[in-house]
């Protein structure tokens, strides 16, 4: 068996992976994507998607980061088989751009007069500023960071 | 010997039908008038329901093209040229994506006697000096490209343009009256001072956030009106609805009164129509098939007019552009001002027309009979 061979073959799927990752903030859902915690079709909210990308290539779609959050809390509850150390990237949809940034960079919005999909939802924004301006303008309560959001606060959005 | 045939139900249905179509034939006259007089109450409603409906599937299709939000300066109650440095300003709004400000106009076209839209495009593609036109205004103005095109500029002069090209045509619907320019020549043409836009576009790229940015808008800006492309559809929205409105309820009156002579006709039978029923009994038909011949009558009469009413009415509405509704629908000088419908035929509002039509027609005709039916022959001959 040439060594180099299967040498090469493995380059190119990392190469294949690391394509993959670039262009996840770009992907559309598709009408039949569903989102794993309420079971709604996550294509009729573009302003509200969430996704996390997993280490084998599978990628979960949400309609919104609250549920988002419920799934990195316990993933095998709601896709089986899958764990927390399964999970490579996370993004969310920054709220007056409409576009996905890295959800571990965002900052999130709680108790604002915005709706989601879900009802009560942590609004994700790409820069602290955006967030400070929209807690004025939609009377939030706290700007939260990716590793705030614990149990207690998705227990007071339900 | 020969075998007795006994028909299956779908010959029955078509001997039923023939027997009906021949005791129609006998009371010709009356039928056809009232076929008629049906076919016209059916292409009146149709006519409207269409013809509004395709109006509001062009003004929903304009809307898609239509910016986010609009912004607008008022001067004494009046639309005013916007400062330019509002679009810094704006595009720094909390929302906002993009600000652009916009140059367009109108123009009266004294030798083509009409208005025309100058605008400039976000990119012009053509030279300084060059125009592209709408299929209506090379029509309007016998203008091909490569010819001059000359405008009375606002100080009088006569400014000498050059036509380029006509617009593409997918775009027929709003680029019939459109002159397209180039920034400068819309500036000397009219008269703008640079510093000045006709009004300022933004790209707001959360819907939800539109309403938010209105407001901040009206706080910065206190002499400004945002319009807002939810405003601007229900506007649209409110005016078909309230003409539509007048004009389904001037055809009320019509209806009612059709529905008066029709429910008298269908219900009421003639004693002619009695004896009739009387007989087919006293020789031996059944119930079900003299009610089976008196529901074939009332779906033949209302199929047959609410067919002819329908296609009179596309005909009506798509290829003569509806000429008796204009004069009432089409006020459109406020907001677009020429119109090309795009032929359409929602299944929905077909049958909507159906079920209001044919089918209380049908049913009334059935119920009367089938009491005249249930009666002895005997005294339904005698009475």
């Amino acid at each position: 068996m040439n060594l180099s061979r299967v040498a090469g073959a493995g380059v190119a799927l990392l190469l294949l992976g690391a394509v993959a990752v670039a262009q996840e903030p770009g992907k559309r859902p598709s009408p039949k994507d569903k989102c794993p915690v309420c079971g709604m079709f996550v294509s009729k909210y573009p302003d509200w998607t969430a996704t996390v990308a997993f280490q084998d290539g599978g990628l979960a779609w949400f309609d919104g980061a609250k549920d988002l959050f419920k799934f990195l809390a316990d993933p095998g509850r709601f896709v089986p088989g899958r764990k927390a150390t399964d999970v490579r990237a996370v993004t969310v949809t920054d709220y007056y751009g409409v576009t996905r940034v890295d959800a571990k960079e965002a900052f999130f919005v709680a108790g604002s007069d915005v709706f989601g999909p879900m009802g009560k939802e942590l609004v994700p924004f790409g820069k602290k500023t955006e967030a400070e301006e929209f807690l004025r303008d939609h009377h939030g309560k706290k700007i939260l960071r990716f590793g705030d959001v614990n149990r207690t606060v998705l227990e007071g959005l339900e | 010997m020969k075998r007795l045939h006994i028909p299956t139900w779908l010959e029955r249905q078509r001997y039923l039908l023939d027997f009906t179509l021949s005791s129609l034939g006998r009371r010709k006259g009356k039928n056809l008038a009232l076929t008629a007089l049906y076919a016209m109450v059916v292409f009146g409603l149709a006519s409207v329901l269409m013809y509004t409906q395709a109006l509001r599937g062009e003004a929903m299709r304009i809307l898609e093209g239509a910016p986010d939000v609009v912004v607008q300066r008022m001067v004494a109650g009046r639309h005013d040229l916007i400062p330019a440095d509002r679009v810094e300003r704006l595009s720094r709004i909390r929302g906002v994506q993009e600000a652009r400000g916009r140059l367009w106009g109108y123009y009266y076209d004294a030798s083509a006697k009409a208005n025309l839209t100058f605008l400039v495009p976000e990119k012009f593609w053509g030279k300084a000096g060059e125009v592209v036109i709408g299929e209506g205004v090379a029509r309007t103005r016998l203008a091909a490209p490569g010819e001059p095109f000359p405008v009375l500029a606002s100080d009088g002069s006569v400014v000498i343009l050059k036509v380029r090209e006509t617009v593409p045509s997918p775009s027929e619907l709003v680029s019939t009256d459109l002159v397209l320019l180039s920034e400068p020549d819309f500036r000397r043409l009219f008269g703008v001072p640079p510093d000045l836009y006709t009004d300022i576009a933004l790209t707001v790229p959360n819907e939800k956030e539109v309403p938010m940015v209105a407001a901040k808008i009206r706080g910065q800006m206190p002499d400004s009106r945002p319009i807002t492309r939810a405003e601007i559809a229900r506007t649209y929205e409110a005016i078909l609805d309230w003409r539509s409105g007048l004009v389904v309820l001037v055809l009320a009156a019509a209806l009612l009164s059709f529905g008066i002579v029709a429910w008298d006709k269908a219900s009421g039978l003639s004693a002619d129509e009695r004896r009739e029923i009387g007989i087919l009994k006293a020789i031996g038909w059944d119930t079900s098939e003299v009610l089976a011949v008196k529901a074939w009558e009332g779906a033949v009469i209302s199929l047959s007019a609410f067919l002819v009413g329908l296609l009179l009415a596309y005909v009506h509405v798509f290829v003569t552009s509806a000429p008796l509704l204009t004069p009432v629908l089409k006020g459109w000088s406020t907001l677009y001002p020429s119109f090309r419908l795009t032929p359409t035929l929602n299944p929905f509002l077909v049958s909507t027309l159906f079920l209001l039509t044919v089918v209380p027609y049908t049913v009334a005709t059935v119920v009367p009979a089938w009491r005249a039916a249930t009666t002895d022959p005997d005294a339904v001959m005698r009475s």
